[in-house]
This record gives C-alpha cells, sequence and structure tokens, in this order.
C-alpha cells in the first residue's frame, strides 16, 4: 500500500549494523516520537522486514502490531496496510494478523474503518486463494477462515452503516466479493492485474471445510444485497454512483450478471431517488450513460442491445453515438448467415 | 480535518490559463496541489480565432514563450498571453497531461464539463487496484483571465471547506449543494476508484 510504502535511502544514514538491530533500533524510536516521525520510523520498519529482510517478520510481528492501539489514526492505518503486506508476503501470518484486523474493521475512527474494509478487500481473496491451495488442513486454517467469514458478513452489514463514505468502500467490497464468489467464463473481462486472482471457478468441490455450493449463494446473495441497496430511496448520489459503477464491472467480468444489471439500471432511470439535487441527478445520469456505453460495448450486450439503447436514447445519446459503441456481431453469426 | 493533507488536482484543457490559475492560488494557500490539461495538444490563441498556436505536452512554457515572443511580441503581449507563460513557468516547466499521470489524489477539479468527461472516461478506463475513492468534481469557468481569477478563488474556497470538514466523504454531498446555492452555479460531482 502507497501509505507504508518507504524509501530505502531513509534507512542509509544507519550503518554497521545489522538489519535486525536498525529494525530495534527504529522501534525504540518509534515508541518515542511524535505522529509524523513514528510513520516514518514504521515505514522504514516495514521496508526492512517485508522487504529487505522478510526472515525478520516473524521476530518483529509483535512488535510492530502493538502500534494499532497508537492514538494516532494515521498510526492505525499505516499497521492494516502492514497487516496487509505482511500476509501478502507470507499468507501463514493470516492466521497470526486476522484478528487484529478485525479489531481494526471495528475502530471508533471511521477512517481506519475504511481503510480496514479496503484491506479485507484484498485479504479475503488472498485467504481464499490460500487456503485452497495449502496442502495441510489444520484447525487454525479453518479458524481463520470462519473468522474472515465472518467479517465478510460484518461489512456486507456495513451497507447500512450511518456513514456514508463507509457505506462506499461497503460497495466496492460487495462489488469484489460477487467477482470473486462467481465463475470467470469465457467472455468475462479479466483486468490484467487480477488474471491471477481467485474466483469460485478455481474452488475445489471436494474442500474439507470451504464449500464451493456455499461460496456460490454467498456471492448470488451478495448481488442481491448490492441490487437492494441500490433502490433505497434516500440513497445519497455518491452511492448511487459508485453502485452503478459497480454493477457495470459486474456484467463485464461476469456476464451471466448481465441481465439483473440492465434491468437495475432500467428500473433507476425510471425511478431516480426524490432526494437528489438537480446537479445531482445530472451527475447520475452522466455516470448511468458511462456506465451504459460499458456494458454495451460488451460483445454479451448482445440481447441486451435494444434495453441499452433506449436507455442511451433517453439520456439523451444520439443514435450515430450508440452505433459506435455497440459491438459488431460476433464471428459465429456472420458465418451462419 | 482528514487525517492527511487533501491531494488535488486541477484540470483544464490545456494546463495554461484556469488550471494553472487555481494551482497558483492552491499551492499559495498551503494545499498539496498538481494541476493538468486533457487535450491532445496544448493550445493558445493564435493570430486569428482558427489560427491556434499549437504544442505538444512536452513543449515547456519558457519555448512557448520564446515562440510568441518571436511570432508577434506585441499581439501577445496586449493578450495578456506572454504574462500567462511567464506566471505558469514559475510554477512549473512544462504543461502535463491528466492521462499521463498515475499520481492519486484525493479530489480532482475540472473547469469544464467536456473535461471532466475526460477525467471519467480516464479514471473508468483504468484497472482498479487499491480500491481507494477519488472525487471529481466540475465547477464551469469560462476560459479568460478574469473568469480564470474567480474560479481559482471558487476552487480554492471548495478545497478549503473540503479540507477541514470532519469526515470528508460524509459531508462531501451536503457542502457542495451548499455551494452551488453560494455561487449560483451547478457542480457536476462524482468517485472514482484507483
Amino acid at each position: 500500500m502507497m501509505e507504508c510504502s518507504a524509501e530505502e535511502e531513509d534507512t542509509a544514514g544507519v550503518v554497521d549494523m545489522t538489519t535486525s538491530e536498525k529494525v530495534v533500533d527504529l522501534l525504540n524510536q518509534a515508541a518515542l516520537i511524535s505522529t509524523d516521525e513514528k510513520l516514518t520510523l514504521l515505514k522504514q520498519v516495514q521496508e526492512l522486514i517485508i522487504n529487505k529482510d522478510p526472515s525478520l517478520l516473524d521476530n518483529f510481528l509483535d512488535e510492530m502490531i502493538a502500534f494499532q492501539t497508537d492514538k494516532s489514526i494515521e498510526v492505525r492505518k499505516c499497521i492494516i496496510g502492514f497487516i496487509e503486506e505482511a500476509c501478502k508476503r507470507d499468507n501463514e501470518l493470516l492466521i497470526r494478523l486476522i484478528a487484529n484486523l478485525n479489531m481494526l474493521l471495528k475502530d471508533e475512527s471511521v477512517n481506519v474503518v475504511k481503510k480496514a474494509i479496503l484491506t479485507l478487500t484484498q485479504l479475503y481473496k488472498v485467504t481464499l486463494q490460500w487456503l485452497v491451495h495449502s496442502k495441510s488442513v489444520s484447525e487454525m486454517q479453518e479458524a481463520c477462515w470462519d473468522l474472515v467469514t465472518q467479517m465478510k458478513g460484518d461489512v456486507l452489514a456495513l451497507l447500512d452503516s450511518e456513514n456514508d463514505g463507509v457505506r462506499t468502500h461497503a460497495i466496492k467490497f460487495t462489488e469484489s466479493l460477487i467477482i470473486t464468489l462467481s465463475p470467470r467464463t469465457p467472455d468475462s473481462d479479466v483486468p490484467k492485474r487480477q488474471e491471477g486472482d481467485i474466483r469460485l471457478d478455481k474452488v475445489p468441490r471436494d474442500h474439507s471445510y470451504i464449500r464451493y455450493d456455499v461460496l456460490c449463494e454467498e456471492g448470488k446473495s451478495a448481488l442481491e444485497k448490492l441490487l437492494n441497496f441500490m433502490v433505497h430511496p434516500a440513497i445519497s448520489s455518491i452511492n448511487l454512483t459508485t453502485a452503478l459503477g459497480s454493477l457495470a464491472t459486474i456484467a463485464r467480468q461476469r456476464p451471466m450478471f448481465m441481465s439483473k444489471v440492465v434491468q437495475a439500471y432500467e428500473t433507476l432511470h425510471a425511478n431516480l431517488p426524490p432526494t437528489l439535487a438537480k446537479s445531482q441527478v445530472s451527475s447520475v445520469r452522466k455516470n448511468l450513460k458511462l456506465h451504459l456505453v460499458a456494458v454495451l460495448k460488451h460483445p454479451c450486450s448482445l440481447e441486451f442491445q435494444g434495453q441499452i439503447s433506449t436507455l442511451l436514447l433517453d439520456l439523451g445519446m444520439p443514435q450515430s453515438e450508440i452505433n459506435r459503441s455497440t459491438p459488431p456481431v460476433r464471428e459465429q453469426r456472420k458465418r451462419t448467415r | 480535518m482528514p487525517s492527511h493533507p487533501l491531494r488535488v488536482a486541477v484540470v483544464c484543457s490545456s494546463n495554461q490559463n484556469r488550471s494553472m490559475e487555481a494551482h497558483n492560488i492552491l499551492s499559495k494557500r498551503g494545499f498539496d496541489v498538481r494541476s493538468f490539461g486533457t487535450g491532445s495538444h496544448v493550445k493558445l490563441p493564435g493570430p486569428a480565432p482558427d489560427k491556434p498556436n499549437v504544442y505538444d505536452f512536452k513543449t515547456t512554457y519558457e519555448q512557448m514563450y520564446n515562440d510568441l515572443v518571436r511570432k508577434d511580441k506585441e499581439l501577445y503581449t496586449q493578450n495578456g498571453i506572454l504574462h500567462m507563460l511567464d506566471r505558469n513557468k514559475r510554477i512549473k516547466s512544462k504543461p502535463e497531461r491528466f492521462q499521463n499521470c498515475k499520481d492519486r489524489f484525493d479530489l480532482v477539479v475540472t473547469c469544464e464539463e467536456r473535461v471532466y468527461d475526460q477525467v471519467l472516461e480516464d479514471l473508468n478506463s483504468r484497472e482498479q487496484e487499491t480500491l481507494q475513492p477519488v472525487h471529481v468534481i466540475n465547477v464551469d469557468i469560462q476560459d479568460n483571465h478574469e473568469e480564470a481569477t474567480l474560479g481559482a478563488f471558487l476552487i480554492c474556497e471548495l478545497c478549503q471547506c473540503i479540507q477541514h470538514t470532519d469526515d470528508m466523504e460524509n459531508e462531501i454531498d451536503e457542502l457542495i449543494q451548499e455551494f452551488e446555492e453560494k455561487s449560483n452555479r451547478p457542480f457536476l460531482h462524482t468517485v472514482c476508484f484507483y
């Protein structure tokens, strides 16, 4: 995470010390100084024990994690970034660190909670991938999965949070969860960065405690939650915008859900929330247009092209522009003509 | 106050007038600010409306300045272009294109709807990675010197208000509404994710 990336030059001043001694020195200093300097030192420690010499990670884990109760919000956020990087570096650490992330997910500061949601979005996938591929089965691993599953439920419940920004983050978590808990198909858009990501079709059907069918249902139910969230009459324009974008991503990466997405767009277009101000309506309509075009461009949009074109015309897009965004009829169709 | 200083980008078409005026004021007020253009080229007024001076984004403000002095010093002094380029080169060496910048911001303020659309198109075309939100707000500003100055003050006031919220994301909707009423102009607002 960018918050916790440190430049190696920062530590160049300390010479003639082993990395381990340097880490001890930095942690000792960090315990005593102001927040800004503390952040710099903790970032240096993170760089040293995650990237420079990961064999030290285990040794200094507790000392580093102790800062999760620091009174500074920025320090607590930095520790969340550390948890994410550490678990990505060594998946086994999930067993020790996931409970810490769980505590931070319930932090009194919304900024810490939001950062924890972003990290859980990443670590949910990391945990699932790790456990699915793990050769051994242990009670600790199973307990770790149970906790991650519980945290997943907690974040889904945050779709009803009183805080608008927390809800925004919960929507993005839900989007990622739906993608993970559904199968990639040959028509799926696959962002380069997510090529190797775990998803439902990579989950074996005979795993001892991770149940394919259960995950599949959880994915579908998360989509229902997102769709219900969108029709709430008092939804804020920002969260409506976020949800519209999430649905476009879902439709493109999981075309089996495209019909639900197009239907949701239609419903929304016909019933924009009455609470939106005039300029918010303009912003939402502009977003709807943008995301409809993104869905239209997908090769699976064929059977929805009529519905999407009608919506786009209603939103003021000229037919010529709609045609430009409509994908050509597929090869096999051309051949059968 | 948000827990870290707001990272702001101001964006117009050519990164010359509106975004640079705002860049200037915001940096004087201590903001972590950068400015950009979204156009494919940098365009400056020429001897006639259909004869603009066109540069690529690699050209420095200094080179443009020298080029225009050579072409018609009197014209470009009189219409204020040389003065603007002189101001710009004191802020940074050359215009930057928003689409080529991979740095992350908390807030992107655009100066016209077309630029807002281009920013959204660009941000939405990028692959999502951290899912960190970025708010994009459009404030319509006419592309002339006076409006750029007035617009820059409005953008600055908006950024100051956002910077001083306890919880930006929870309050930004309401804040923008208030600004719309106060300034009597509509703002477009959306959120994208890195």
